[in-house]
């Protein structure tokens, strides 16, 4: 029955406690037996867990049994709590009728929450805060409610007031749910709207999509239609999502979610946000608001070792199975030799999937700079779309270059402003307003800046946090393309150029940026057999030096009694250690040197 | 059949210097070194009959060395006897090369004669340094004193081939400490010298004490200085720590870099025979034993493979200030000398390397990293990745 379907998310910061809140509630209508219950069941991912923070979205159905008497089919969506995600979470949102906002009443409300309330607001949902961790000593829920309704204006002080961590005041968020969020609503007999809000590789079923259904009704042996991608499957299953597995049920009506399956190879073939009808009866137009995920961020992602390629190709493709926002083309290097260009939607994503890749598949991996998407203006009047250093026009050709703008968030304690503000004014940001969020002494402020993406990519995060003690948090959105006067560095080891370390800068960084280079990487190059020079330059000019001096001494002076064996072992040694090194040309650069310069702001 | 080298490992010593981790145990009993004595001598009749007197055409043996630990601790008595059953069993060339290591105070007037009389014809003594405090930190029980009473005693007993070992890149020692100790010792009666650069080796109570030692760049430069001191002085460098007048090199050592065949007597000694390298326990009581029950004695055996020897020949031919020579190596292991030749001339490039003829050898910059220089041409692993755009 409709009117007892509940479709909910929650929406909370980092570490403000979703996942504990989605372990209770599961555990509370019981679906789930304790016993078999792994910490924060939604998150699927070892990564995931280790991180705290939720990747892909998941969805679990659970039935609860509440004081009217009456059971509930509570369908939780799980949606992703980071800025790179913002697609992925507006369509999450987009499947439920209310959400849940979860505020850490120590902390009060950070950057990523705001802007998915406001996300959820603009989806028409029904958002009930949620008071959690009353149990900690430095907890003023009074204030964190006071918060929501001040800086969100939503009314806050009957929020329930739970600890998620100590199950304390679940069962008022479960009956918050029924009482305050609306049923969905829609026509079981009209042609076939559902929503994909995630897709999921599985090595068994095939690709398993996740949809909400608004309109009719999709039965298992129906052959649907994607309407973006215009794809057709017979569907193999069709069913409920349980928070142990799969359980199918035959058919999904108008106000329910559940998942697909028919065989399906590719996740390219069912993206997010993309409308599922039937191809025999189908629906005159699409489910608003689909988008193709648009890779923001490029880097080039090479194996350490040069015979992994095949390796990285097949583990890249297996990735991308699950995550069709990734996307990957081969590409050289002179001087890291095959690899790939990958795109992703933000720097987490970035470094979930460098770290996946590294774990998951085992890769020992070096990543070139990330680059943003560049616009060049060339001389003759065309204009190219840069996304890799190695392809930037001569000087000489460029009329004119544009780059990407960002609309900045930062929600920082107000002590923090001035530091920040001159961080932001560092990074080339245009500062747009401040607000503060509450007037107590340890008020809150926060900060809009327009910031140029290519300067938040390379280390902001790590600069924002360490300026504030971890404090503050940061939320961006493209906002458009400016004029900019950009030129590209070029880093020469003993003379030659090392394609896989240029990128491209604002003019007024160049000599700062090219002076740090030269230093990190005379830090991380070890002391070769001859002297090298270290130069950064523009087109032919060097506008920073260092050297590395020659090494003096390596040498087993002793061979004792004929051991000789000792001797090779040792040698053997050497070997595996160089084996982290990359040759360019005659200059063995280490993996970490190719990290460094990545975090040219530390210390 | 090239001529065999023997070496006979004495794992016994009067005290374990600081950083020491060669097998060598300190203050043993009697009765062990008597059954430690026994073991070799058995040991040793047993390769005879296949190697030596006993066998058809037995091979000629042109080097005997007495290695630790502390051969002169085991007693020059006990080694004049070790010695003569080598000589009973082996066909020792009349120009053999018999040699015991020594420490200073190890040996006085009388055991050395001793030596003399059971054949002993070169003997090496650890001197280390010629000064107190840097004997004192490398742990070392005798005196500068000592050392060069030993020596003078050596020579007065009839040794005309004696060596010493020094020791740059000690904590706390200076250039001019090093110079002070050279000049020292080539006013002695010696034929030759090793010199070698500390090494803290992991576990060793040097190492535990992390001292601070000279920095590389001076090391280095204690190095140079030193080849080119001890070449005024008349003795010649003919390998990275090696340093002999005309006609005195260490034919034994030699062998090592060469690939000529030795094999090694007592616990931890090792060989190099019949294609194969291996050695024995390192532990006296399982060696006794082993040899008493005619067990194995074995701790390592490997038949080293021909593209391991080329490998082998590379990296200990160019220790010796005679190098490699490309035409030898191609004749021996049928393989091109191309790609070391390319890199060679590139280690030329920077004075770490230099060509006469066929041959090719490392400078005394290119002993310094020597490590890496050979480490670079035995890298066959697919080089630098050349994908051309």
């Amino acid at each position: 029955m409709q009117q007892n379907i509940r479709n909910f998310c929650i929406i909370a910061h980092i570490d403000h406690g979703k996942s504990t809140l989605a372990d209770r509630i599961i555990e509370l209508t019981r679906s789930v037996e304790k016993r078999v219950m792994s910490d924060q069941i939604l998150d699927n991912m070892d990564l995931e867990r280790e991180r705290g923070i939720t990747i892909k979205a998941r969805a679990v159905r659970l039935a609860y049994a509440a004081a009217d008497g009456e059971t509930y089919h509570l369908n939780l969506i799980d949606t992703p709590g980071h800025v790179d995600f913002n697609y992925e979470v507006s369509r999450s949102l987009a499947a439920c009728e209310g959400a849940l906002l979860v505020v850490d009443a120590a902390q009060g409300i950070e950057a990523q929450t705001l802007a998915n309330t406001y996300l959820a607001l603009e989806h028409d949902l029904e958002v009930l805060p949620v008071i959690n961790k009353i149990d900690l000593i430095a907890a003023d829920p009074d204030r964190a409610a006071r918060e929501v309704e001040d800086v969100i204006g939503l009314p806050a002080q009957d929020a329930p007031r739970i600890s998620a961590k100590n199950g304390v005041n679940i069962e008022a968020v479960l009956q918050a749910v029924v009482d305050g969020i609306p049923a969905p609503k829609g026509d079981p007999g009209a042609p076939l709207k559902a929503l994909i809000f995630d897709s999921q590789y599985d090595a068994y079923k095939g690709v398993i999509v996740l949809v909400r259904v608004f309109e009719g009704t999709v039965r298992t042996g129906d052959t649907v239609h994607m309407m973006a991608t215009g794809a057709e499957y017979q569907l193999v299953e069709v069913g409920y999502l349980r928070p142990l597995g799969f359980e199918p049920c035959g058919e999904l009506k108008a106000g329910e979610a559940g998942y697909l399956t028919a065989s399906i190879k590719e996740v390219r073939d069912t993206q997010v946000g993309d409308t599922v009808t039937l191809a025999e009866n189908p629906a005159a137009e699409p489910l608003p608001g689909y988008k193709k995920a648009q890779p923001m961020v490029f880097s080039g992602v090479y194996p350490a070792d040069g015979a992994k390629y095949p390796d990285l190709r097949d583990a890249l493709e297996r990735l991308y199975l699950n995550d069709a926002s990734l996307t990957f083309e081969p590409e050289t290097s002179v001087a890291l030799g095959y690899g790939f260009r990958c795109g992703f939607l933000g720097l987490l994503h970035m470094e979930v999937i460098q770290e996946r890749l590294e774990r998951e598949f085992n890769l020992d991996l070096i990543t070139t700079a990330p680059s943003v998407i560049y616009k060049i203006h060339k001389t003759n009047g065309e204009i190219v779309t840069i996304d890799n250093p190695l392809n930037y026009p001569d000087p000489s050709h460029i009329e004119a270059a544009e780059e990407p703008f960002v609309k900045a968030d930062i929600i920082t304690p107000q002590e923090y402003v001035g530091s920040l503000m001159e961080l932001c004014q560092e990074r080339r940001g245009v500062f747009k307003d401040m607000q503060y969020i509450d007037g107590a002494a340890q008020g809150r402020v926060n900060l809009h800046y327009e910031l140029p993406l290519g300067e938040i990519i390379y280390d902001f995060f790590d600069a924002l946090k360490s300026r504030t003690r971890g404090y503050a948090s940061l939320d961006y959105e493209l906002l458009d393309y400016r004029k900019s006067d950009l030129v590209k560095l070029d880093v020469l080891l003993n003379g030659e150029a090392v394609d896989a370390l240029s990128f491209i800068v604002h003019t007024d960084k160049a000599y700062p940026r090219a002076r740090r280079i030269a230093e990190k990487l005379k830090e991380h190059i070890p002391r070769q057999m001859f002297e090298v020079p270290v130069q950064v330059a523009i087109g032919g000019k060097i506008i920073a030096r260092e050297t590395v001096r020659a090494m003096r001494k390596d040498v087993l002076a002793k061979c004792y009694g004929g051991d000789i064996t000792r001797k090779k072992k040792l040698l053997e040694k050497q070997k595996e250690g160089k084996k982290r090194m990359r040759s360019l040309g005659t200059v063995e650069v280490p993996q970490d040197a190719f990290m460094a310069v990545l975090k040219l702001d530390e210390d | 059949m090239p001529n065999l080298g023997v070496y006979i490992h004495i794992p016994f010593c009067g005290s374990k210097c600081a950083y020491c981790d060669f097998y060598s145990l300190p203050n043993q009993p009697e009765s062990l070194m008597k059954d430690y004595v026994k073991a070799l001598a058995r040991h040793i009749e047993e390769a005879g009959r296949f190697l030596g007197k006993g066998s058809k055409g037995g091979i000629a043996v042109d080097t005997v060395f007495f290695g630790g630990g502390t051969p002169a601790a085991l007693g020059a008595k006990r080694l004049g006897a070790v010695m003569k059953t080598v000589k009973k069993n082996f066909n020792l060339a009349t120009s053999c090369e018999i040699t015991a290591e020594a420490n200073p105070g190890s040996v006085d007037a009388r055991s050395l004669k001793k030596l003399r009389r059971a054949g002993f014809n070169r003997i090496s003594f650890g001197v280390q340094a010629m000064q107190q405090e840097l004997l004192t930190a490398l742990g070392r029980s005798h005196t500068p004193e000592q050392a060069a009473d030993s020596v003078r005693e050596a020579a007065d007993a009839g040794f005309t081939n004696i060596s010493v070992d020094v020791m740059y890149g000690i904590p706390g020692q200076t250039r001019a400490q090093l110079t002070e100790t050279l000049r020292s010792v080539c006013t002695w009666r010696i034929t030759h010298l090793s010199l070698y650069g500390l090494k803290l080796e992991e576990g060793t109570p040097l190492a535990e004490a992390e001292p601070v030692l000279p920095k590389d760049e001076e090391q280095a430069e204690m190095y140079l200085e030193a080849v080119e001191l001890l070449s005024k002085e008349g003795l010649k460098q003919y390998e990275i720590s090696n340093f002999s007048r005309q006609g005195y090199i260490c034919r034994h050592n030699y062998k090592y870099w060469t690939l000529e065949p030795y094999v090694g007597f007592g616990a931890a000694a090792h060989s190099d025979f019949g294609g194969k390298r291996y050695s024995f326990v390192k532990d006296i009581q399982a060696y006794i034993n082993g040899v008493r029950d005619s067990e194995s004695l074995m701790e390592e055996m490997q038949q080293v493979p021909m593209i391991e020897r080329a490998g082998e020949y590379v990296m200990l031919g160019l220790r010796t200030a005679n190098g490699v020579s490309s035409n030898e190596y191609t004749r021996l292991f049928k393989a091109s000398f191309d790609t070391l030749e390319d890199k060679l001339e590139r280690c030329a490039k920077w004075g770490l390397a230099e060509t006469e003829g066929d041959r090719w050898r490392l400078t005394p910059k290119g002993f310094l990293v020597s490590n890496q220089i050979i480490g670079e041409l035995l890298n066959t692993d697919a080089p630098a990745p050349s994908a051309q755009k």
